[in-house]
């Protein structure tokens, strides 16, 4: 008895490091990141790396004054919350409607996006985007975006509209409601923690896309993603503008995952898993 | 009469019903089935330097065939989706299996591990590329203090394909084990406690046991990972733009620098086709797999 104790207890100590290990090796590469963002310039480059110095927001005002960083952020935003109201306009009566009828391949059909390759779009958008004109505007970036965010508010909402009972909208069905009413009025505040997580995943998903701006975009609607490049180019000697600038981009989408890190694994798998 | 009404109120029932997926459906049409006949079209148009466009039959497509860009391209892209998927799966098991027996998992811990998956893929890449600098970089100097000899890594034809790998695992192999994660918690405790009874060591049971009832979880992490595996792009794109030379050139970023470096729209978009039935072999093929290992 006092045998399988011992066993137990050496287990759940050799699981615990393991748990550290893993724990270190995911977060080392971040941390350094961020550490890096705050070392004094000569610091930066050090060879052997140091650990211990004195923080600066140096790298941060370096960044803000040789880089119009605080444009490319507000163009980030521009598209990504234009694509997700996009996303969600369309994506929520879509959803209800799947649901309802159980007719998926509108559902299907935007799923496909998630599967090309975004080049397979990029070069007919490329080819129509110039005919008319519309390479560099804020409209084609937040066309292109939707197509990131549609997917993500349909599959996230499909189960939760799923969950809603029926007879609660047969009910209403008989005192007269229509069914865009039903949606509404009755459905939409049964599944409000839904939508935001759906909301959150979208915004994320089209804040950290890359390629659709790197050819859509312009010197003035160039989103932070696709900007990078010019950090790394003055970045050659200024590791630490260019760990600034990662952190700032980064921060976002990881403050946003955290508040809905319960919800995440099942609206990321598109429903393929119950998490 | 009362039928009538019923079809009636029916028949209006599916019109909301198609007005409420129209907008999405037009959206989609629009974006993505549109273009992509575009793009079959211009897979058999060529471009002259002058841009200008004329018929080609399938001249992209014989030009496909004996460019050895394209089968360097494909070998890439194969390479790397291998490597990735093994070191993914293999450490996102081990990873779900200690975060499963760790039973209670605060909501800051948890945070901490999708953070490396929700960050993105090009901040992933900019990091990287700062710690693995051949000369200042903290990896090699790591490698060096346990006395090991200090890596190219991204600068080296040889290694920069497992060391985008090595990049692309640390970003997703959490994503992975939370998947399988999920599937875990959602086994019988019963088996366990049978496998317990009869006396079954902890590996017996993990292999004839756990395993093969993951393997559904598991086959679905891989196909999921596998979709954005075969169209690997930021992360390359931002370390080293295929190279160093054509080192880590895959499809997508070959097809890529085709169309819009070179603009040559109509072989891009033969490149593009081909690899998008790659990638819809590979789910169709991962499908049927699934469908082997159900239980």
């Amino acid at each position: 008895m006092n045998d399988a104790a011992n066993t137990d207890r050496w287990i759940r100590w050799l699981n615990t490091v393991q748990l550290v290990i893993a724990g270190v090796l995911i977060m080392a590469p971040t941390v350094w990141m961020v550490l890096s963002s705050f070392k004094p310039s000569f610091e930066v480059t050090a060879y052997p790396p140091t650990l211990v110095f004195s923080p600066t927001l140096a790298n941060y005002a370096e960044l803000t004054r040789t880089t119009p960083f605080l444009s490319y952020a507000l163009n980030s935003l521009i598209v990504t919350v234009g694509s997700t109201a996009l996303g969600l306009l369309f994506g929520i009566p879509a959803a209800f409607a799947v649901s309802w009828t159980r007719i998926t391949w509108p559902a299907i059909l935007t799923l496909a996006a998630r599967m090309a390759p975004g080049t397979l779009f990029l070069l007919p958008w490329y080819v129509m985007f110039r005919q008319i004109g519309m390479i560099g505007s804020y409209t084609a970036l937040i066309l292109s975006h939707a197509v990131i965010t549609l997917p993500i508010v349909i599959w996230v909402l499909l189960p939760s509209f799923d969950g809603i009972p029926r007879s609660i909208f047969e009910a209403a069905q008989v005192d007269g409601c229509s069914v865009t009413r039903i949606l509404w009025r009755i459905a939409l505040p049964l599944v409000a923690s839904g939508v935001a997580v759906s909301a959150i995943l979208a915004f994320v998903f089209s804040w950290n896309y890359f390629l659709f701006a790197l050819v859509l975009s312009n010197g003035d609607t160039k989103t932070l993603i696709a900007a990078a490049f010019n950090f790394i180019g003055e970045g050659s000697t200024q590791w630490g503008a260019l760990m600034a600038a990662a952190t700032l981009i980064a921060l976002p989408p990881l403050v946003l995952a955290a508040l809905v890190q319960r919800w995440l694994v099942s609206g990321l798998t598109l429903g393929a898993v119950k998490g | 009469m009362s039928d009538t009404a019923a079809i009636l109120t029916q028949d209006r029932q599916k019109l909301e019903m198609s007005a409420l997926s129209a907008p999405a459906v037009v959206f989609t049409v629009a974006m993505i089935a549109f273009p992509v006949v575009y793009t079959i079209w211009l897979g058999f148009q060529t471009f002259s330097s002058t841009g200008k466009q004329s018929f080609a039959g399938l001249a992209n497509y014989s030009k496909l065939v004996s460019d050895y860009e394209f089968w360097h391209g494909l070998w890439v892209t194969i390479a790397l989706f291998v490597l990735s998927l093994v070191l993914q799966l293999v450490f996102g098991v081990w990873l779900a299996l200690v975060l499963f027996h760790a039973k209670r998992l605060p909501g800051i811990v948890r945070s901490l591990f999708i953070s490396p998956f929700m960050m993105p893929p090009v901040v992933a890449g900019m990091m990287w590329l700062v710690i693995l600098d051949p000369s200042l970089g903290a990896a090699n100097y790591i490698l060096q203090s346990f006395g090991l000899p200090p890596s190219d890594w991204l600068a080296s034809p040889t290694w920069v394909i497992p060391t985008i790998a090595l990049i692309d695992s640390w970003q997703w192999t959490p994503y992975v084990a939370l998947i399988v994660l999920g599937g875990l918690q959602s086994l019988p405790p019963s088996v366990y406690e049978a496998a317990q009874i009869d006396g079954a060591s902890a590996f017996k049971t993990f292999q004839r046991i756990t395993l093969p009832l993951l393997l559904p979880t598991i086959v679905t992490a891989a196909i999921l990972r596998s979709v954005d595996l075969l169209r690997f792009f930021d992360i390359i794109y931002i370390t080293t733009q295929g190279g160093p030379g054509n080192a880590s050139n895959t499809l997508n970023i070959y097809g890529f620098r085709v169309g819009f470096e070179f603009f040559n729209i109509g072989y891009a978009s033969a490149l593009m086709l081909t690899l998008t039935a790659i990638v819809f072999g590979a789910v169709l093929a991962f499908n049927r797999l699934r469908g082997a290992v159900a239980w």
